[in-house]
């Protein structure tokens, strides 16, 4: 079984543990053998800090990457954003030459050294790739008798050009419909959570991205919600929470991937610390308990 | 006395002078404000006419640049102060004819110009409110401020936030180490982040003020 550099971002450890949590136990459910990647950075994350100064922005993936090629690991990330930059990263500096010389003159500063030697792959990928969806079945000691939305996340649907796009996103129906869980289709499945646009204008986001997928999501008389990304997971509990000053109330559970597949590998709520979370994913837990 | 003998004594002022660049017409002086005196000093030599003071507000830094003519050339004296420290010495006693230009400065961009001889009111009127300079733009840098405080934990943790005491207390209870294996857990790669901030020079972008750990402009 392959072996991962496993980059944790900044909003799982900090934020939403839980996941952190499901993954490790669904990683070793899998026999999917990960290395923590140690003295990572910060992506950096895809919308503020390229804006902010592209340079800093790629010298700082590059040197994320570098402690992976030093293992001789590829990176598995968790998160739709981490995913992005990264993957991007890495993309733009094997095929630029002279960035990637200029990103190595800044890493050479702290004797590290970028040479395009590993992938980066999300969770959902090595999930399906390396575990395989018949072997998540041969796990489920809980089927999941659910009716789940599905939100991909805008960064899912990265691949190389001319990839398919809709691999990932494929990839992850695949696996929630291995847990025993039926995925509603919803009109705007693929509309942004929304958080870029929060850095611009909060009541907007709010307004046209959180609102009208959370009444699909009602509408389709969801149990929850799945996403395989810590920023959206965030964007749709705090959402909802921020809608109350609109006069709009929803309150639909709404969790990582991983966490589905470790509620239906038997792990308990309390063993997932599912209580981190600000949307009723408790509730939801002991739906299927 | 020859353009070269004018660069060096400039240059012997020492290492206040930050930089010296000659083009056809010009010469460019990028200096420490606290060697102001000396480089006009040093400039008397070669009876140069003043010819007037520019100032540019940066956001968290103001430009002087001073202007005069000597030898044939414009030579153009570029001194940046802070905002925090919002000050430089006045040249007037060397340069009398600096003293209108001082005070245009002074009163239309709020910088203070040490020991000038006639200081206060010069073209605002009268009744314009104290402290309320009107070229002076609000302290803050490129950055737009919705971003500051990513760029802050960016450039000191590595991350897009400093770790919560709470979040350290929500891991252990999760059964998770305090801290993640990020850089801001290991000293030796907090130190690979900060050079490497300093490298592309994202800390002068940011305003980063690394005595105090944070962003010029945090409150």
């Amino acid at each position: 079984m392959k072996k991962y550099a496993l980059f944790l971002g900044c909003l799982i450890p900090q934020r939403l543990p839980c996941t952190e949590i499901a993954a490790r136990k669904v990683f070793k459910k899998l026999g999917i053998e990960v290395m923590d990647l140690q003295g990572y950075t910060c992506c950096p994350d895809p919308i503020v800090a390229r804006l902010m100064d592209k340079k800093m922005s790629l010298a700082l993936s590059a040197r994320n990457l570098s402690l992976a090629e030093q293992h001789g690991l590829d990176i598995v990330v968790l998160c739709n954003g981490c995913f992005e930059t990264l993957f991007e990263a890495n993309r733009e500096l094997k095929h630029n030459p002279k960035l990637r010389d200029e990103v190595n003159e800044l890493l050479s500063s702290i004797g590290r050294r970028y040479d395009g030697k590993v992938q980066v792959k999300h969770v959902v990928e090595v999930l399906y790739e390396d575990g395989g969806v018949e072997m998540i079945k041969k796990h489920i000691e809980r089927p999941l008798k659910l009716k789940l939305a599905m939100h991909p996340g805008c960064h899912l649907f990265r691949e190389e050009n001319g990839g398919d796009i809709m691999r990932k996103p494929r990839m992850m129906r695949d696996i929630i419909h291995a847990t025993g869980a039926d995925v509603i289709e919803c009109k705007n499945d693929r509309i942004c959570c929304g958080f870029p646009m929060m850095q611009a204008d909060e009541e907007w986001a709010l307004k046209n991205n959180v609102l009208p997928k959370l009444v699909c999501y009602q509408h389709a008389q969801v149990d929850g919600v799945v996403v395989p990304c810590p920023t959206c997971n965030l964007q749709f509990e705090l959402g909802q929470v921020m809608l109350h000053k609109y006069g709009e109330r929803y309150n639909i559970p709404c969790l990582h991937i991983v966490e589905l597949l470790a509620l239906a590998f038997g792990f308990s709520a309390e063993e997932l610390a599912l209580d981190i979370h600000r949307s009723p994913v408790l509730q939801l837990a002991q739906k299927v308990i | 006395m020859s353009e070269n003998e004018l660069i060096e004594s400039i240059k012997k002022v020492g290492a206040g002078v930050l930089g010296v660049t000659s083009q056809k017409r010009k010469i460019s002086v990028t200096i420490d404000p606290s060697v102001i005196r000396q480089v006009v000093q040093a400039l008397l030599e070669h009876q140069p006419r003043f010819v007037i003071i520019a100032a540019v507000d940066l956001g968290m830094d103001v430009e002087l640049l001073y202007h005069f003519d000597a030898e044939g050339k414009l030579i153009v004296v570029r001194a940046t102060i802070t905002k925090e420290d919002n000050q430089i010495d006045t040249i007037v006693d060397l340069m009398p004819a600096a003293e209108w230009a001082e005070k245009e400065a002074a009163e239309l961009f709020g910088i203070n110009f040490r020991f000038h001889p006639k200081p206060g009111h010069f073209v605002l009127p009268k009744d314009w409110p104290a402290g309320k300079p009107p070229l002076r733009k609000p302290f803050q840098g490129t950055l737009p401020e919705k971003f500051c405080p990513v760029a802050e934990s960016l450039v000191s943790v590595g991350a897009t936030a400093p770790i919560t005491s709470f979040a350290k207390r929500k891991r252990k209870e999760a059964g998770l180490p305090k801290l993640p294996p990020a850089s801001y857990s290991s000293d030796t790669s907090l130190g690979e982040v900060h050079e490497l901030m300093k490298r592309a020079e994202f800390d002068v972008k940011a305003g980063f003020d690394w005595k105090k750990g944070k962003l010029r402009s945090s409150k």
